[in-house]
């Protein structure tokens, strides 16, 4: 980041702030439950997959504040939950006025029982001055069991904040960790003005909400990467000339450049699953290969040695071995090494140019996504590790390129051009519903969904 | 087959003979040659001591090399803010190629010697590719579009420490038409140079 004074990094505190969650809730009302049963659980997918019901909030009070934060709470609070959890899953809204109306303090679970729900979402918001609280309880309407039962009070300004933590505090009834409050950062050329084009760095809700901008050096800054910690951002700027790694520490205000000094240029940076080394492409040898440092940048070394342009680093989640591009071959292929660059290996057998790998980080699922031109347009596709079967995520008009997952492991995220820019968008990992993020104007790119 | 082999023998100790004997060359060798092919000639016998530089011929492709001919301070410059344009024209590659075709380098050599009649002028070596194509491969082959540029003016003689190698991949295209006109205009390498 350029260092241009106190007043640029108090604006990075306060943009630090919002980021993160609302004030811790009050605790817990323990479910009450049968001695020594496990904790109740929601089924994600397949044949037990339970039907939600989520009625709209409650205002607590009759004033106008309280009431638009219910309807806000709502909207994201029901498309969260969309996203974990499949469409398919829930009772139609319109079916809720066939039913009286909901009492929150006394849920009439017949009734929703009735129309086909089997969990229940109930809300209740109050805004007093500058203050949200925001109750949520969710129980099983066969046995009226709370599973769930949160608070949480902060800042009125943001409502969408306390919806996400709802959704994701809904998930821990789930194996999977919730994606609701992730970040995606991605880059935009929507600042760009006469003379030479920029490129910046942002960061959006997983949703496509709240844009912030990162980086404000007008010059080109590019493939930004997320620490596993969520705290740290790599990327790739040209603001001193030759492409260097930088790393903004985001809630710092404060950045780093692990690359300058040692010739060269340098692209694609990626941090390891544990946060202790960064892998990057670096031509500082002659031409371009993997490179593997700590961290901070220091104890640089070489683990590719090819006359072949090798870049695209991605780490195992274990760490132990390394995903990259090379053109070793003749045209770029996905490739498998170790992590010391020892027991190179071609991972991509379908088409003539392939790039971009993404390990998925969850272990259960042992597959990696990359960019595939197929049929003259680009591609996302999953290869699995196990069997090298490849499945397409997208396809249709146009082409979409550079995917990067969800922490869990369930969505993907990449950049589609259909109809003449760049836009984000987001998938579930079978590909069944690609839809774009609305992250802002101009040309948006090279996404990557941070923890 | 022998005649054959006799009369290529005879050939090439033919050329040898004309080129040992200075013989069908107007002009003596430049000093740094890409391939070293013109500059194989025969030296002198191994007792001769340095030889006193000799005069350049006069001709329409030949500049001296000599101290006072080059200038210093006023060239031309690329635009400081988007880097574009300047005194050295781009060179440009074929569809996912990043080697040098006969015009890259008859144009780099033009280059070449306007370097060093502009010893102050610094150069940086733009690798670009067009919009087809991934984010990640693109910028290595821009890499390597620069590289191959950049190779061929050091081997011309340009110093290293006068020139960087920078890769925009597919980020900073000169014509966004989405043409294949367009498409060809944005594979090259562009010099922006600077003082």
């Amino acid at each position: 980041m350029a260092a241009s004074g106190g007043g640029w990094a108090a604006a990075f505190l306060v943009r630090a702030a919002a980021l993160q969650a609302p004030a811790s809730p009050a605790p817990d009302t323990p479910a009450p439950q049968v001695p020594g049963a496990p904790p109740p659980q929601l089924v994600i997918t397949g044949g037990g997959a339970q039907r939600f019901a989520v009625p709209d909030c409650i205002p607590r009070k009759g004033d106008e504040a309280s009431r638009e934060a219910c309807r806000a709470l709502t909207q994201v609070l029901r498309n969260d939950l969309r996203f974990e959890f499949s469409a398919a899953q829930f009772v139609q809204e319109n079916l809720f006025t066939a039913i009286p109306a909901l009492n929150p303090d006394a849920p009439n679970f017949e009734d929703w029982r009735g129309i086909g729900a089997e969990v229940l979402v109930i809300t209740r918001a109050e805004v007093a001055g500058a203050e949200l609280t925001v109750e949520l309880k969710v129980h099983f309407v066969g046995t009226g069991q709370a599973m769930l039962a949160k608070r949480y009070s902060g800042k009125a300004d943001n409502p969408r904040v306390f919806a996400h933590q709802a959704s994701d505090d809904i998930m821990t009834l789930t194996p999977y960790k919730g994606v609701a409050r992730s970040k995606i950062a991605f880059v935009s050329d929507r600042d760009g003005g006469k003379g030479r084009a920029t490129k910046e760095l942002y960061i959006m809700d997983y949703d496509g909400f709240n844009p912030r901008r990162v980086t404000v050096n007008r010059s080109m800054n590019i493939l930004p990467a997320w620490s596993p910690d969520g705290r740290s951002l790599a990327y790739i700027s040209y603001r001193q000339g030759a492409p260097e790694v930088f790393v903004a520490h985001i809630f710092e205000g404060r950045s780093s450049n692990l690359t300058g000094g040692k010739g060269g240029q340098s692209f694609a940076p990626a941090f390891s699953p544990d946060g202790k080394r960064i892998a990057f492409a670096s031509s500082r040898s002659g031409n371009m290969e993997i490179w593997v440092a700590n961290a901070d940048g220091t104890g640089a070394r070489k683990v590719t040695s090819s006359a072949a342009a090798d870049t695209a680093p991605v780490w195992s989640p274990t760490g132990l071995e390394i995903a990259f591009t090379s053109d070793r071959g003749g045209t770029p292929q996905i490739y498998v090494m170790d992590a010391e660059g020892l027991n190179v290996r071609r991972l991509t057998t379908v088409g003539n140019y392939n790039d971009a790998p993404a390990w998925n980080p969850a272990k259960q699922w042992s597959e990696i996504a990359y960019t595939s031109r197929l049929e003259g347009a680009f591609r996302i596709a999953v290869v699995d590790l196990a069997t090298r079967q490849v499945r397409q995520i997208t396809e249709g008009r146009g082409s979409c390129e550079y995917p990067s997952w969800a922490q869990n492991g369930r969505h993907l995220t990449f950049a589609c051009n259909r109809r003449g820019t760049w836009q984000i968008s987001v998938s579930d990992r079978e590909g069944r519903t690609v839809q774009a993020l609305s992250a802002g104007s101009g040309n948006n790119v090279m996404p990557d969904w941070g923890p | 087959m022998d005649w054959r082999r006799t009369l290529t023998f005879v050939s090439v100790a033919v050329v040898l003979f004309l080129i040992g004997s200075g013989c069908g060359s107007k002009r003596k060798p430049v000093i740094a040659t890409a391939s070293g092919g013109s500059g194989g000639a025969a030296r002198p016998g191994p007792a001769t001591t340095p030889a006193e530089p000799e005069p350049v011929d006069a001709g329409p492709d030949v500049r001296s090399l000599d101290e006072g001919a080059y200038t210093t301070g006023d060239f031309p410059v690329s635009d400081p803010t988007t880097g574009e344009g300047g005194p050295l024209e781009d060179i440009h590659f074929g569809y996912d190629q990043a080697t040098l075709t006969e015009e890259a380098r008859a144009i780099l050599e033009k280059h070449a010697l306007w370097l060093q009649n502009q010893r102050d002028a610094k150069v940086i070596v733009e690798g670009h590719c067009d919009q087809r194509g991934t984010v990640e491969y693109n910028l290595a082959l821009g890499d390597q579009r620069a590289r191959a540029a950049h190779d061929y003016l050091a081997s011309l003689g340009v110093a290293q420490d006068r020139m960087k190698v920078v890769s925009y991949g597919k980020e900073r295209p000169i014509d966004t038409s989405l043409t294949e006109a367009g498409y060809a205009k944005n594979r090259r390498a562009h010099f922006q140079v600077g003082r």
